[in-house]
């Protein structure tokens, strides 16, 4: 893995999980409000651009190697859904979720 | 018989099962589209952009706007701390359509690791369904 597969890897998780909060977001509201607009088009513009990235990862890696990273992306969405979004994270959602990652973090390094 | 269809396809936790089914598909097609696509120069090909020029990456699109717009609708009813988690199966189902259907080689370390996503998966899933058994 080179610096700059490295760096795009990273920016595609971040914008990624962005899009997952701003798309929740919108979706708990009024489908009519231009908040809802706002939020929707932020979170499809940020997935958009890491669907692309992650496009041209896909033509140097292996999908069974690549695509787990954003397996990361379940505990650190879980957090802050209960942070920003205020939803409701028990001992047992979050343990889920950390294994998870876990499973993911393992599948990515072998 | 049609109500039966239109009740579960309005379950947001059926739309969950199918938007996660829609996203292996397309993987699968993303990856035979992006190896097969013409190989342009070396910056273009870290946009992906070249990859459009295969018709597999464009069924994959396809399968991935299917995948969303069940997600949408599984976002307005469920929590993300539920519903994100419970959709990471795809990092079970995914490994196991790239040995499938495009013979890539899993490893013992990488059959653990799909094991724990799977049990993670479990995990979250189990008081749900007591929960919509009760319902």
């Amino acid at each position: 893995m080179t610096p700059v597969s490295a760096l795009l890897i990273f920016v595609a998780l971040i914008l990624y999980i962005l899009g997952q909060l701003f798309l929740k977001h919108a979706m708990e509201d009024d489908l009519g409000s231009a908040r809802f607009k706002k939020n929707f088009a932020v979170g499809l513009s940020t997935m958009t651009v890491s669907f692309f990235i992650t496009l041209g990862l896909l033509q140097h890696f292996e999908l069974s190697y690549l695509y787990p990273f954003q397996g990361l992306s379940v505990v650190i969405i879980s957090l802050l859904a209960a942070a920003i979004l205020r939803e409701k994270l028990t001992p047992r959602l979050f343990i889920g979720a950390a294994l998870i990652s876990a499973g993911v973090v393992l599948v990515s390094l072998s | 018989m049609i109500q039966k269809i239109k009740k579960l396809l309005l379950n947001p936790w059926f739309q969950l099962v199918l938007s996660v089914l829609f996203v292996t598909t397309s993987e699968v097609f993303l990856k035979r589209g992006a190896v097969e696509a013409p190989r342009l120069s070396e910056e273009m090909n870290w946009t992906g952009v070249s990859g459009l020029a295969s018709p597999d990456v464009w069924y994959g699109i396809l399968f991935v706007i299917a995948s969303f717009i069940s997600w949408l609708y599984v976002l307005r009813f469920i929590p993300l701390t539920i519903a994100y988690p419970l959709s990471n199966v795809v990092h079970v189902l995914v490994p196991l359509a790239s040995w499938f259907f495009l013979n890539e080689h899993i490893s013992v370390q990488r059959w653990c690791g799909i094991a724990l996503v799977l049990l993670g998966v479990l995990i979250v899933a189990k008081p749900i369904a007591q929960m919509e058994e009760n319902l």
